[in-house]
């Protein structure tokens, strides 16, 4: 267990789980069993990408991520893969956006992705991205809706393979 | 949810800042960085630190041998703060003090 202790000591907010779940208990998810890997299907430069973020970033106009409901939002948001930062905005109150406020890269780079794709390093990205926001109090919920919707509209978009970013 | 993605038939990667609780999700595919929350792709500007976390991640996609493994990658918040204000500084951008403070 001497790796575990030395790779925890290497985050900036170690114990972060077990501070949220004691502030919300039984909103932290554990799990005990492994899902089994999904191979590549065609190398990196042929596959479409997608990219699923839960920083509650999304474009100007659409329904605003419910960042006070005591339970949390259990939707999502499709974020055009083609949109400019300024097209979008964010939506949440639970991580710091000094960042994500002069440069939205740095939480959600579609900047860098679409480089990444004019440069054939990526084949492609799919026509959207999905967002929703990390504040969800019920774990069920999460991982029976929530999660299903985004993984069902993932393979919807002929997605090869998924980035991700819990913020 | 990277594991509902994952059990589709699709390859999937997620980039944390949080290990305990990665360890306690146990997603398929995770790169960590020692950054603060909120900017797991880094500072603002720093196009080419942006750039290689999102390469990394996606190499893992090939590299990672069991499900679960979180790989560290050799990124230092120190250091990437000390390059934001160098690109500021050399682009003439405003520099943000929050940044030089943190």
């Amino acid at each position: 267990m001497d790796e575990f202790d030395e790779n925890k000591s290497k985050q900036l907010r170690p114990g972060l789980w077990a501070t949220v779940n004691e502030r919300y208990p039984g909103s932290m998810i554990t799990k005990s069993d492994f899902v089994p890997l999904a191979k590549l299907k065609k190398p990196l430069p042929e596959s479409r990408l997608t990219f699923v973020s839960t920083a509650g970033v999304q474009p100007k106009n659409s329904l605003p991520f419910d960042t006070v409901h005591p339970v949390g939002d259990y939707t999502f948001r499709r974020v055009p893969s083609k949109s400019k930062p300024e097209d979008l905005e964010i939506h949440q109150l639970k991580y710091p956006t000094v960042g994500a406020e002069r440069d939205l890269n740095v939480i959600f780079p579609i900047e860098r992705l679409q480089e990444l794709a004019e440069e054939k390093i990526i084949g492609s990205l799919s026509p959207n991205f999905f967002s929703f926001i990390g504040y969800n109090m019920n774990p069920e919920m999460l991982e029976e809706k929530l999660a299903k919707d985004i993984a069902e509209a993932v393979e919807a978009e002929g997605s090869d393979v998924a980035l991700l970013a819990p913020a | 949810m990277q594991r509902a993605i994952e059990q589709r038939g699709i390859p999937t990667v997620s980039i944390t800042v949080a290990l305990d609780v990665t360890e306690h999700i146990k997603p398929p595919r995770a790169v960590f960085v020692p950054f603060m929350m909120g900017h797991h792709f880094g500072v603002p500007f720093h196009k080419q630190l942006q750039r290689r976390i999102i390469l990394e991640a996606l190499d893992f996609l090939t590299t990672a041998q069991k499900s679960g493994e979180v790989k560290m990658l050799p990124f230092k918040w120190a250091e990437a703060r000390r390059e934001a204000i160098e690109i500021e500084r050399k682009y003439g951008l405003r520099i943000d003090q929050s940044l030089t403070k943190l």
